[in-house]
């Protein structure tokens, strides 16, 4: 299909010559361009101009309000915005270390070599699969205040007298989400780690072996700095991950109790369709993708480019 | 690598006891399918229904059009990694073949398109995908979830084509093929692998997806997928719960079944990658 | 492999192509698009279906398309439509939502139509809450008063007797809250309240017992009125029971009906519906629906019909053909018989509808008890801020009971917090 196509075009121009292939380049990647130019900047850029107008609910192709910073102000001057900051920051920190420390242990694990591997790296990394709107519908039930696993589970392992509040406990409800969150979250972080790992050669640890280092020099000196731009890129992705998400936390505790759980995404779910603040709502949401732009550099940092 | 006896058990039982840790979610969605709603209500847990309820999934399958579901499920999720795939192809090996100004900043603009929060993105697409007349077909699934896979799935491909000498298809062109004909016959043989890790990411991430169908498709029953489907089993006033999980099992099976078959890809697949 | 996977990645996309093309609406005839979260429940869904057959009857050539959307995400799924100016023709919205479409100038003024037909709202329950900015734009289909079930075979072990009052409630509660199986968990309990099914329900759970202690959200003017002895009361009563442990906490709407209904419970507090999961339940035989000991009952208006004022003007004269016909006699009728409802109208025969449900001059009873009172889950003046409105005071609510804090501070805390949102 794609020859008739080329065959058509040369024609017109000749692709092949040198001189045209950077053409050719921006031909290819013309399409990727279009579309999200289309799908994803164009809403984000409606997005930006409802934040800077007082508006309820928006009619699109109705008349735009004047130009107006309220949203803004309002938000800086708000306590909510600045827990939800918080609240935020705490998930992000907490899921993000924990789908790495789980995700890199895995897969260390079946990076041995062992009888059975194949079957034990599919069982790791299957929460990925699961579609998160199941995911959800397991752990609520398990979360089950009154008769959930995990509650009766705490109880017969000594740690409470009584079965735990999920949902009306703070800690309690910032943990069933962050458990949840870290469950569904550290498959892809195990799946990427073990690509990074597989793509070191075994000779950096035979010759590392020949020079006396113990195991845990090994991984201190070859695999850690290896591992290092992959894990990078996993952090990054599992942290935007976690600053987006909303069916988790929405399902489990809708944010509460007391907004210990009402991260900035479930902030700009609330103010769009539950207050019907949409000019509020897109003030969130583009405060949270400056942040989410500036949490991405620094830790990016010099290796930003490296991802292309 | 020798291991004595007892490095082995450790390893074994290491493995084991996490195996077990990681899937007991999918085990207890099983067991709450199978059990009876007074045994869902009852403490101490039942860890394995004393009645296993089997009949349960010949009832939900009856009562509600699970087939469709999962029909239009397949259909975006095929359409979105047939339209995902050719356009990050083209774009990955761009990025790969030829330095091209901008270049970095595509980075960015990758993780850009996983900032943004659907909440935003709905009403603004729900009005462009109507002014084409598209709402309540698949097509809009189709093009949304495209749309956040190209991103990731282009940087996946360019990482991958790095790894594949340019003097390949340097020899093809002067056999006297076509730059395209070379990136077809040469490259994209090689890149299998990297092919069906993409392929599985994108199809992985479009079964996953709730947000866009219910706000796209919530008009035309017809064409529900499978997620959205299974929302709809929640009443108001009462909710069972393992009807819900028996469908919650129908409706991973496949996506678990593909996951299955494809994954030694993925890992491969993105090792190249991970080459840098 | 290559050429193998090509051809089948082709091939599955053409299929794709067919059938997406394939599944493309009807157009020969007049589709009226109906979402509604009832289409499935039990009663009132039948009612729904059964209106319908009877219009499409009436008018040949004429489907209306009756989509479920889930009940959660229902008023997302409809501001969505809405602002994309894509909404269904015939519109059904919960009496605590319509508002703010209503506020857009979105929802057609009914007066006209009314008046056309000649028909007379007078009586009709619950309607004064369709009234907009002096405007009629929805039709009330439902308005209930709360019942409470109780579970006969629970209170004979317990040896009481079905109370009559808020303390006679809290002690039968306090007495049939069981630990049956003595493993330190609490497996029997006296009542249940829904608290995890969003602030406009707790609201409604916590109201059976502010009302009974004499207090509301706002007067009639809508004046805020929180910050009174009356609901001081109210608000410790609401405390007491969710820290006496009468009540299972983190209940979900279905969950805390599903425990009624098998007979895990002792007594519920809830409206009309509560009747469809009973039935089904394992304890069916046990449960006795009985006026609630807390007075005036808890009321309110339920979901309404509308129409949007944007689409042609012969889909006007259709919607509004479809709306009416819910409203005859023949339907209001139905609405009892067949779906265990209160009609709204006050003309509706409902003569023998306790033939098929025992109960149900306990629900006329207590609807019209509760709309003798005006009683309403919506407080005047604070409709369009009701979701804002509803979790603060619920988050005050949680607040007093987490940080076990006195209902009179919390009371003054609630008021000039509404106040504020108010504006």
């Amino acid at each position: 299909m794609t020859d008739t196509v080329q065959a058509g075009r040369r024609k017109f121009f000749d692709l092949a010559r040198p001189s045209r292939q950077h053409l050719l380049g921006y031909i290819l990647i013309a399409p990727a361009v279009l579309m999200v130019a289309a799908i994803i900047v164009w809403p984000l850029i409606l997005a930006i101009d409802l934040s800077f107008q007082q508006v309820k609910i928006p009619r699109l192709g109705g008349a735009s309000r004047p130009f107006s910073v309220s949203n803004y102000v309002w938000l800086f001057s708000s306590q909510e915005f600045w827990l939800a900051c918080w609240v935020t920051l705490k998930l992000v920190i907490v899921v993000t270390a924990g789908s790495v420390a789980v995700g890199l242990s895995t897969a260390l694990l079946v990076n041995n070599r062992f009888e059975g591997r194949t079957v034990a790296r599919l069982g790791m990394a299957l929460p990925w699969a699961v579609p998160e709107i199941i995911a959800v519908v397991i752990f609520a039930w398990m979360f089950d205040t009154s008769f959930g696993l995990f509650g009766w589970l705490a109880i017969k392992l000594g740690f409470t007298g009584q079965m735990i509040p999920w949902v009306s406990s703070s800690t309690a409800a910032f943990w069933a989400v962050a458990i949840t969150m870290v469950w569904k979250g550290f498959p892809f972080v195990s799946i990427m780690c073990l690509a990074g790992l597989q793509s070191i050669p075994s000779d950096y640890y035979a010759a590392a072996k020949v020079d006396g280092a113990s195991s845990f020099q090994r991984f201190r000196w070859i695999t850690m700095p290896l591992l290092m731009p992959v894990l990078g890129v996993t952090l990054v992705l599992t942290l935007l991950w976690v600053f987006r998400d909303f069916s988790i936390i929405k399902v489990l505790t809708g944010g509460g109790p007391l907004r210990s759980t009402q991260t900035l995404s479930i902030m700009t779910y609330d103010q769009a369709f539950q207050y019907h603040n949409f000019g509020r709502a897109a003030a969130v949401g583009v405060l949270t993708l400056v942040i989410c732009i500036i949490a991405s550099l620094l830790m990016l940092g010099r290796r930003s480019k490296s991802i292309y | 690598m020798r291991r004595t006896l007892a490095q082995s058990l450790a390893l074994y039982a290491t493995v084991i006891f996490t195996l077990v840790m990681i899937l007991f979610p999918v085990y207890w969605l099983l067991v709450t399918a199978l059990s009876t709603t007074d045994e869902l209500y009852r403490l101490p847990p039942t860890f394995w229904p004393d009645d296993p309820q089997w009949d349960v999934f010949a009832r939900v399958w009856a009562a509600k059009p699970i087939l469709l579901w999962l029909w239009n499920s397949m259909l975006a999720a095929v359409g979105s990694v047939a339209l995902s795939m050719l356009v990050s192809v083209s774009a990955g090996y761009a990025l790969s073949r030829y330095s091209m100004r901008g270049g970095a900043t595509m980075g960015l603009f990758v993780l850009t398109a996983k900032m943004l929060p659907a909440t935003l993105l709905v009403i603004p697409l729900f009005s462009i995908f109507s002014s084409f007349g598209l709402i309540g077909s698949l097509w809009t699934l189709v093009l949304a979830h495209s749309t956040m896979i190209i991103p990731f799935a282009t940087w996946m491909l360019k990482g991958y084509f790095d790894t594949i000498p340019k003097e390949l298809e340097q020899a093809a062109m002067v056999d006297g093929c076509s730059p395209i004909g070379a990136m077809v016959r040469v490259v994209l043989p090689i890149a299998t692998p990297g092919l069906a890790a993409t392929a599985l990411y994108a199809f992985v991430l479009s079964w996953a997806d709730y947000a866009y169908a219910r706000t796209f498709l919530v008009n035309s029953p017809d064409n529900w997928t499978a997620n959205l489907g299974i929302t709809t089993m929640q009443g108001e006033y009462v909710t069972y719960w393992n009807d819900i999980a028996a469908a919650s099992v129908f409706i991973a099976l496949p996506i678990i079944a593909i996951y299955l078959f494809l994954e030694r890809y993925l890992v491969g697949g993105l090792t190249a990658g991970a080459e840098k | 492999m290559n050429k193998r996977v090509k051809r089948l990645a082709l091939g599955a996309a053409t299929a794709a192509l067919v059938t997406m093309g394939s599944f493309a609406p009807a157009m020969a005839d007049t589709v009226l698009k109906f979402i509604s979260w009832q289409t499935d429940d039990a009663g009132t869904g039948e009612w729904w279906h059964s209106a319908i057959a009877e219009f499409e009857k009436q008018h040949p050539g004429v489907k209306i398309e009756f989509t479920k959307a889930e009940r959660s995400s229902y008023a997302d799924t409809m501001t969505t439509l809405f602002a994309a100016n894509q909404p269904p023709q015939i519109v059904h919205l919960a009496s605590f939502e319509f508002q703010m479409f209503a506020d857009s100038g979105w929802l057609e003024p009914l007066d006209p139509w009314l008046r056309k037909d000649g028909i007379d709202m007078t009586g009709w329950a619950g309607q004064k809450t369709c009234e907009w900015n002096g405007e009629t734009v929805c039709i009330m289909t439902n308005y209930f008063g709360f019942v409470m079930a109780y579970n006969k075979k629970i209170f004979d072990e317990a040896g009481i007797a079905v109370p009559k009052t808020y303390d006679e409630f809290l002690a039968a509660a306090k007495a049939t809250t069981k630990d049956l199986n003595g493993d330190g968990i609490i497996d029997q309990f006296g009542t249940g309240h829904e608290t995890k099914g969003g602030p406009g329900q707790y609201l409604t759970e916590m109201l059976n017992y502010i009302i009974d202690a004499g207090a509301y959200w706002t007067d009639k003017e809508g004046n805020i009125t929180i910050d009174t002895p009356e609901m001081v009361e109210g608000l410790t009563r609401w405390k007491t029971v969710m820290k006496s442990g009468v009540s299972p906490v983190d209940m979900s709407a279905s969950d805390v009906r599903k425990l009624f209904a098998d007979g895990k419970m002792a007594m519920r507090l809830d409206g009309p519906w509560l009747y469809g999961t009973t039935e089904k339940g394992s304890a069916k035989s046990d449960i006795v629906y009985v006026a609630p000991p807390l007075t005036p009952p808890l009321g309110g208006s339920s979901n309404v019909l509308a129409m949007p004022s944007d689409i042609p003007d012969d889909q006007k004269q259709l919607v509004w053909d479809f709306i009416k016909l819910t409203m005859t006699a023949e339907f209001q009728r139905s609405y009892a018989t067949m779906g265990g409802n209160t009609p709204p109208s006050p003309k509706a025969d409902v003569s023998g509808v306790e033939k098929t449900i025992p109960h149900f001059p306990v629900l006329l009873a207590t609807m019209k008890a509760a709309s003798e009172k005006g009683i309403d889950r919506v407080p005047i003046g604070l409709e369009l801020y009701y979701n804002e409105f509803s979790k603060m005071i619920m988050e005050e609510s949680q607040r007093m009971i987490i940080q076990d804090l006195d209902p009179a501070a919390v009371a003054k805390t609630m008021q000039a917090k509404a106040e504020s949102i108010k504006g």
